[in-house]
């Protein structure tokens, strides 16, 4: 999810800025507006649906057990 | 007279006996750097011990020299306990070694600045070596002990600050003999966690409690771990080996945590950001266009297309003119030659020509008349021929030659009696 999430975001970065210095003509212009527009709304959904903070703890034996911090 | 003056032994006596009775001086607890030590084959230690501001001779018996647990050498710093005299024969004062030991923190600052000096030269430290942190990590992993305030601040930050992603801890020993053997491990194992990113570090300590991170073998594992390292090794004051080689030091496990996952707030504060400056774009752009489309729905030739028409018209009216013109002038011109033409003298009396003509023929023919033979002869000339050819001269003649003689009105044949030639 954080590594096409990072790309997401790149990706949105990169079309923000040739829409900004405007060289696109105006189908293109659309085209890359609503596809942008749809990576906020997944970025926007991957962060909002906020699992539970998943903390792990490699046991001996090489398995993942789940850790408790204690505070 | 001179009996006020003392012997050089008798002062050198008086100060020992000072030195001696000086209870201070009895059991002296010293410490600092070897320098210029010499073992006798006795077995006794002579050598003297440094800072930078002094020194002082040191000897060491044999029976304690025996029982020291280290090699001493120069620049060794050590811990020593022993009595301060004076050695008669050369008027020193030196102490009298009973115990030495390694001054460990001492040697532990001058190796650590040693290997740093080494891995330095190696570059293994080198900015250009260091990878990336990932702005957005999916999985962080923790190499630190799975009790204590270090791990408690690193997962509670992330949790607070990014919860969506997760985390895994290697537990590791990060104090004691085995650490480094234990760190090094756990940097072994992180690689099939397809990790982003790897926080390795502890809580504050002495360098005695830090020194596993000041390993070389934790260094070059740290330096080989193909995945983005942060370290954060006690406080902030704290340099340790590791946090040089790592991609990213952290001054504390709380900061290392900041520094490898991003704020959620800011995260979407920054989606917002990009909703906006995309809205902002696109609606000038749509905008711009509507407004050319405009001027050019006003342009004149669209709002009536008729004057283009109009335009075209008078071209064409133009064009029409401009042919018939070139049409009549090309005419006349035409029948202008003709004219000329018809009038020209010659049509006009083509008897000249010939006159002109009948005039050139009348003077060739005169010339012809005049020299025609046939008008010599007739003003009595004669034309005499030898076998056919005209003569000139008597030259080349003979008597009895046969001649013919050419008249006006005919041919004479005749011999040639009697040659007279002119002088």
């Amino acid at each position: 999810m954080a590594k096409k999430f990072e790309e997401k975001v790149s990706d949105l970065e990169k079309i923000i800025s040739t829409l900004e210095n405007g060289e696109v003509d105006l189908d293109e212009s659309i085209k890359k507006y609503t596809e942008a527009m749809k990576l906020i709304k997944e970025c926007d959904e991957e962060l909002k649906n906020v699992e539970k903070n998943v903390n792990k703890l490699v046991a001996e034996n090489g398995e993942l057990e789940d850790f408790e911090v204690e505070n | 007279m001179n009996d006020k003056y003392l012997t050089v032994s008798a002062i050198t006596r008086y100060l020992k006996s000072r030195f001696d009775n000086d209870s201070n001086l009895h059991t002296v607890f010293l410490k600092g750097e070897i320098s210029n030590f010499k073992a006798h084959t006795t077995g006794h230690f002579y050598f003297s011990i440094k800072d930078q501001g002094s020194k002082i001779n040191a000897i060491m018996f044999r029976t304690n020299a025996s029982k020291i647990n280290f090699k001493p050498a120069d620049g060794t710093k050590v811990l020593v306990t022993g009595r301060i005299s004076i050695y008669e024969a050369t008027g020193n004062y030196q102490i009298y070694v009973d115990e030495m030991q390694e001054d460990g923190v001492g040697n532990l600052y001058i190796a650590f600045e040693k290997l740093k000096k080494q891995l330095a030269q190696e570059g293994l430290f080198d900015q250009s070596h260091k990878k990336q942190i990932p702005k957005i990590p999916k999985k962080v992993g923790i190499i630190t002990a799975s009790t204590g305030a270090a791990v408690r601040d690193i997962i509670t930050t992330i949790s607070r600050r990014f919860p969506v992603c997760e985390t895994i801890l290697f537990p590791t020993l990060v104090q004691g003999e085995n650490a480094k053997d234990d760190i090094v491990r756990n940097i072994m194992k992180a690689k099939d966690y397809d990790l982003d990113v790897l926080i390795i570090g502890r809580g504050g300590g002495s360098i005695e409690d830090l020194w596993p991170f000041n390993e070389e073998i934790v260094a070059r594992a740290i330096y080989e771990c193909e995945i983005p390292t942060i370290s954060a090794v006690g406080h902030e004051i704290d340099f340790t080996i590791a946090d040089f080689v790592a991609d990213l030091r952290a001054p504390t496990p709380t900061a290392a945590a900041e520094l490898a996952v991003p704020n959620m707030i800011d995260l979407e504060k920054q989606m917002n950001q990009y909703a906006i400056r995309l809205n902002e774009s696109i609606y000038k752009k749509i905008n711009y266009q509507k407004l050319y489309l405009d001027s050019v729905k006003n342009s004149f030739v669209i709002k009536s297309p008729m004057i283009m028409f109009e335009n075209k018209k008078q071209g064409l009216d133009l064009m029409s003119n401009k042919i018939n013109e070139l049409i009549t002038k090309l005419i006349s011109d035409k029948k202008n030659r003709l004219d000329n033409l018809k009038n020209n003298y010659v049509i006009k009396s083509p008897e000249i020509l010939y006159q002109n003509k009948a005039l050139i023929l009348k003077n060739v023919i005169d010339k012809l008349e005049l020299l025609n033979p046939l008008n010599i002869l007739s003003r009595g000339y004669s034309i005499t021929y030898k076998d056919d050819k005209a003569l000139k001269s008597v030259k080349n003649l003979n008597k009895n030659d046969k001649i013919n003689i050419k008249l006006k009105d005919g041919m004479i044949d005749a011999s040639i009696l009697k040659i007279k030639e002119d002088k």
